[in-house]
């Protein structure tokens, strides 16, 4: 008797279906926003998406202990998890390209003060001690350049954030060799 | 009738018994570990949250691959029936990754704590030393290749600055290491070779204090000039009286050991011949007695030992002359005033003034310190 009501509980266990298409689903959109780099342009959000499909699975096992089992509740959270993964593969695209134009801005940026930096140095003073900054200032300047082309080279392979980094600084180290540059000719002027 | 009510009440037993059945199996049933899993699921959330997984990432990674053993493990029991169901092993998984979340969240914020206050001080020092750097060799000619490496140390500060302000501590501090490397080994080395420059300066003090007394005894002019300072000192009555920006040889550091080495020597010298107008190219000269018995002796050790072809001439034609002025050291092994002090230096000294050329008037550790 024993086993006929075990045997009529593992039946009635059996209703109520995992919604494994939509679990797939999300989970094909989690790849896609980690594909999209989501854990580098917005961690939050991905991260709280990740969080969500754990929190779904367990959700799915406490379920599937059941015995009348329902999947209702966590269908629904499936499809806002769905919607929520696509939202943020979307954000990474747009901040991605939101670095990538930053990128690009400082790229022109740095090269315009290069190019300033290179004419500031021949109308810069020589006298005194100024001869051996200037060449201090050209070593300087070479470095700043090759950080440039490896800054190139980052946003070529599409890795904007190191990119966005590697400029930045260079445009930093320009910007005050540019004032150095600027300072000394104006006290040549003053005089 | 009677029959009907005796299958009836046989009916209503078998059914009690089976519902007391399924509830008795119910309630010994094994509880699912729901608790367990939701604690471990938060404690792995509030470690990402503190960036557990880049700070602590062992302890993060150890804590999600239990995670995933307690979902694995849950899984599979709830594919037995409900009865033989055994969520021990879930449970232990669970609480596994739960203590080794929370380790890893507060891993992570002590050390990325720590790591911020650390490398604050590093960038901090290192930028200390890159302005140590600039006083102390701005007019020492160090390799080009010191120069390169001290540049390249200065961009990856740059570079770490820029990470650490953005809170990318871990690419903050690979920068600085990177950058803290090169810019302590070129210093150390950088400041080696300026303790051998600096080497004879016990032996430069003693000059200067010799031309200083000649000078303060003849009642009369003496010059002492600084090389590492780039100063010519004209005294007088033992009391400087004039002080002139110099320029040198290109490879002045160090003493004049041969012809054409474009070094400014090192010695007492005294000024043998006055030349102005078509007499000298620059402007005006005073021609010094390099060698002197010192380097000429000097010399002749170094041929003997080897150091210096056999081949191999002194030089001569030392002189303070004019046309300076041009703001780097350009000089064959001379010294160039600008010609307006030419002028003041020409006219107040004589054939037999001491000229003395020293390394440094200031000893290195005043000059660190300066």
């Amino acid at each position: 008797m024993g086993l006929a009501a075990i045997a009529m509980v593992a039946v009635l266990s059996g209703c109520g279906k995992v919604p494994q298409e939509k679990i797939d689903a999300a989970n094909a959109a989690i790849t896609a926003a980690q594909t999209a780099e989501a854990a580098v342009y917005v961690p939050a959000e991905f991260a709280a998406v990740q969080d969500s499909m754990k929190a779904i699975m367990a959700e799915v096992e406490v379920q599937n202990g059941k015995l009348f089992k329902k999947f209702g509740p966590v269908s629904t959270k499936l499809d806002e998890t769905l919607a929520a993964a696509t939202q943020v593969t979307a954000n990474a695209a747009v901040k991605k390209e939101q670095v990538k134009k930053e990128v690009e801005t400082l790229m022109t940026e740095v090269k315009a003060v290069i190019a300033e930096n290179t004419t500031l140095m021949k109308k810069a003073p020589r006298g005194k001690e100024g001869a051996a900054v200037l060449e201090a200032m050209k070593t300087d300047m070479a470095t700043i350049e090759a950080s440039v082309t490896e800054a190139q080279g980052l946003y070529d392979k599409g890795a904007y954030m190191d990119a966005d980094n590697k400029v930045k600084a260079a445009k930093e180290r320009a910007v005050g060799i540019n004032t150095e540059l600027k300072d000394a000719i104006a006290k040549v002027k003053k005089k | 009738m009677r029959r009907f009510w005796k299958w009836i009440g046989l009916f209503v037993i078998v059914a009690l018994f089976i519902a007391a059945t399924i509830l008795l199996l119910f309630h010994y049933a094994p509880v699912p570990p729901i608790e367990e899993v939701e604690l471990a699921r938060n404690a792995l959330s509030e470690a990402s949250v503190n960036k557990a997984d880049t700070y602590s990432k062992k302890l993060y990674n150890q804590a999600t691959i239990y995670y995933d053993s307690a979902m694995v493990n849950w899984h599979r029991e709830n594919g037995k029936i409900f009865y033989f169901r055994d969520y021990e092993k879930v449970i232990k998984f669970a609480r596994l990754s739960a203590g080794k979340a929370m380790e890893a969240g507060e891993n992570s914020k002590t050390s990325s704590s720590g790591l911020k206050t650390r490398l604050k001080q590093r960038i901090e020092s290192l930028t200390t030393l890159v302005a140590e750097i600039n006083e102390l060799f701005n007019n020492y000619p160090l390799s080009e290749e010191t120069h390169s490496r001290i540049s390249r140390g200065k961009m990856l500060l740059e570079e770490a600055t820029v990470a650490y302000n953005k809170a990318m501590y871990l690419q903050a501090n690979r920068k600085i290491t990177d950058s803290e490397y090169l810019l302590t080994e070129s210093f150390k080395s950088a400041t080696e070779n300026l303790k051998n420059y600096f080497s004879s300066f016990s032996l430069w003090k003693k000059w200067i204090n010799l031309t200083v007394n000649e000078s303060k005894r003849n009642n009369d002019y003496s010059i002492i000039i600084d090389k590492f300072s780039r100063k010519c000192f004209v005294y007088y009555n033992g009391k400087q009286k004039y002080e002139f920006d110099a320029e040198l040889g290109i490879n002045w550091v160090g003493d004049k050991r041969v012809k054409g080495d474009k070094a400014t020597p090192e010695g007492m010298y005294t000024i043998t011949k006055k030349f102005d107008g078509r007499k000298t190219r620059y402007y005006k000269a005073l021609l010094l007695d390099y060698p002197n018995d010192e380097d000429t002796v000097r010399f002749k050790a170094e041929i003997k030992n080897g150091s210096l072809p056999p081949s191999a001439k002194i030089g001569g034609l030392i002189e303070i002359h004019g046309d300076g002025g041009r703001g780097i050291d350009w000089t064959e092994g001379c010294v160039a005033l600008t010609n307006r002090e030419m002028d003041l230096v020409y006219r107040i000294v004589k054939v037999g003034t001491p000229v003395t050329i020293v390394g440094s008037m200031v000893d290195l550790d005043n000059i660190v310190n300066r």
